[in-house]
């Protein structure tokens, strides 16, 4: 999310290229060039991401 | 994941008990004080209490529209307004679906709760405001096709500071709308139900110290999560996709496609809506708070309900709602619908996602509308202009040991329809008809619940009215060879005519079922039809003597039992 200098209102919404979330500081970014300029939320989205664009149809990345 | 060594069962229920019961308070004082009937007899509304983190702690029984998407509430809210900004006796606002909001009338409320000198939590009231300006009374501007349209957007902001007024927010809120006086006494009532939770909630930690608060709610997470993902390992391992359609958007007549695939991944879950539709011009688009709520919802009603709902809970959920799409709007476009109609599209193609896997408790379709009609005008007797959103009930889906209900709210709203005598005493309508509609339930092994017909008779004012639903087309799916629901209408009877027309022969309006400011007069008649649940596997299974019961009731006609069940002439 990009606020205006002062704060009062939003220039540009940005989400993460995964799961949608709003991005509200600098965000994660993959290391992966077909995603160089995607905004991620987590790692795990950038995992999920990076697989998908890559062939895999379901990645397993567990959190727990 | 899990609870630790040390973890106190005892105490964690006793906290969790209290916490619940504050939020029960909450509502009640909501209910009890507030103006509008969309809060004192239907109760749409939500209260909760959360960490200072924004992670939901407890939450008690009323709306599940709103529980999924509270978290993302708070949190975004607390990116503009740091913590460290927060004082005792402030009370925060917010209601923009862009900054993690459900959808324009969606109000959150959040106070937070000190100890000790510390922010140790937040208490939250989610209610649905029924009046917020924009192109229509009463909040659902159908034809709305910017979110401007939609009416006042309210960021996050404190309506309090230090126990006081902020004069200036109220003012600029209530200039807004058009029945500020109703709106002024609804958000005291939602600040009246955090402050009296946020009382009783610093009590209940005084008690036992904050750091022992904390550790016990942090516990109570983690056993919820270890319970959910012990439910989610017992289901199969698999990708399991589906989807569904609505019917349109009120602008155009296209379909839109609600696509979902569930990935079952040992203890975890993957609900990846990728392939869903772009998102429309019309006001069904589905903010991410929305499409949250509606994957927790589904997946909650699919695992063993004695599981304390909290933010733990949802830690094993990953929900995929690819930006731009109508489940997941980019700005500035209209998002009204999404909250109401598309939420149930999206929680029942999850759970027919997942049927295959969870065959025990998945259930058919539901009508999955709240009909979402509204209406204002200006009262003769009070010379003041009244506003009102009315909800409708629908048929539910079968489930495999069970009929559906009948008459329910659907499944995000576990709302209360108002009482005729309190809509007539209110509102310039003559309630003529309200019936179950026989055979409007699918049939099958387990029948479909039935749908509902009502009409009013406008009396003595001119009365504007908009409305947003949908299944006139796209009824509701039947499960495992069960038969589908009946569609649903809405008609219009002009005074002296004895012809019944849908709105867009009487108005010349583009979508049956989403229109706006239709201007009705004394003795003209709306009548409205909701759609009936689907059925639960082949009606050649059905319990003869059940379709004797339902013939007796009048549920099915002889000529469905003969139809769809083979019942004879002679009821055999």
């Amino acid at each position: 999310m990009r606020f205006s200098d002062t704060g009062y209102y939003i220039e540009r919404y940005i989400k993460c290229g995964n799961c949608g979330v709003l991005v509200y500081d600098e965000g994660v970014k993959s290391s992966d060039p077909k995603l160089a300029d995607t905004y991620f939320c987590s790692d795990w989205c950038v995992d999920w991401r990076t697989q998908r664009v890559n062939g895999s149809k379901a990645p397993r990345i567990k959190t727990g | 994941m899990g609870t630790s060594k040390a973890t106190d069962f005892v105490t964690m229920n006793i906290i969790e008990s209290s916490m619940i019961s504050a939020c029960r308070e909450m509502g009640i004082t909501l209910m009890k004080t507030s103006y509008s009937t969309i809060f004192n007899e239907a109760l749409d509304f939500t209260c909760a209490i959360a960490s200072a983190e924004g992670e939901m702690w407890a939450v008690a029984e009323f709306c599940p529209a709103q529980i999924g998407g509270m978290p993302l509430i708070i949190s975004s809210s607390l990116k503009e307004i740091p913590l460290e900004t927060i004082n005792p006796g402030d009370v925060i606002v917010h209601n923009d679906p862009y900054r993690g909001g459900l959808h324009t009338p969606e109000h959150t409320l959040f106070c937070p709760v000190f100890v000790d000198d510390q922010l140790v939590a937040f208490t939250v009231a989610i209610g649905h405001v029924a009046e917020v300006g924009g192109m229509v009374p009463g909040g659902f501007a159908s034809e709305a096709t910017e979110i401007f349209h939609e009416g006042i957007r309210v960021p996050p902001v404190k309506i309090k500071k230090r126990g006081e007024d902020v004069e200036e927010v109220w003012k600029l809120w209530l200039a807004n709308v058009r029945t500020p006086r109703y709106n002024y006494g609804d958000m005291r009532a939602l600040i009246s139900g955090v402050e009296v939770g946020a009382e009783r909630l610093a009590q209940t930690i005084s008690k036992y110290g904050v750091d022992h608060f904390r550790k016990i709610c942090a516990d109570l997470m983690d056993y919820s999560e270890a319970r959910m993902r012990a439910e989610l390992r017992d289901l199969p391992d698999g990708a399991y996709p589906f989807h569904d359609f609505m019917d349109n958007d009120g602008v155009t007549d296209q379909e839109i496609r609600i696509n979902v695939e569930c990935f079952i991944q040992d203890d975890e879950i993957v609900v990846d809506f990728e392939g869903s539709s772009p998102q429309v011009g019309g006001p069904i688009n589905a903010t991410l708070g929305v499409t949250w709520s509606a994957a927790y919802n589904a997946i909650l009603h699919l695992t063993d309900p004695s599981i304390p709902k909290n933010s733990g809970c949802f830690r094993p959920i990953h929900v995929l709602a690819p930006a731009g799409t109508v489940v997941n709007v980019d700005y500035p476009a209209p998002e009204v619908g999404g909250n109401t109609e598309t939420h149930p599209r999206i929680a029942g193609a999850v759970i027919g996602a997942l049927a295959p896997a969870s065959p025990e408790r998945a259930f058919a379709s539901e009508g999955g509308t709240h009909l979402n009609f509204v209406f204002g005008g200006q009262d003769k007797v009070n010379d003041e202009y009244f506003a009102c959103y009315d909800i409708e009930v629908v048929g539910w889906g079968a489930t495999r040991h069970a009929d559906g209900n009948d008459a329910t709210d659907s499944i995000n709203g576990n709302c209360r329809v108002t009482p005729v005598e309190v809509f007539e005493t209110r509102y310039p309508w003559l309630t003529e008809e309200v019936s179950l509609i026989p055979d409007s339930g699918g049939a099958g092994a387990t029948r479909g619940g039935l749908g509902t017909r009502r009409i009013w008779t406008c009396l003595d004012a001119e009365i504007t009215c908009s409305q947003l639903t949908d299944r006139h087309v796209h009824q509701a799916w039947g499960l495992n060879g069960g038969g589908s629901g009946t569609s649903g209408m809405t008609l219009y009877m002009a005074a002296g005519s004895s012809e019944w027309q849908n709105m867009m022969q009487a108005f010349g309006k583009s979508s049956t079922s989403k229109w706006s400011n239709v201007v009705i007069k004394p003795g003209d008649r709306v009548e409205i039809v909701t759609p009936g649940g689907g059925g639960y596997g082949s009606p050649a299974e059905r319990d003869p003597e059940l379709v004797q019961e339902d013939l007796a009731e009048g549920y099915v006609t002889a000529e469905r039992a003969k139809a769809d069940y083979g019942l004879g002439a002679g009821g055999d």
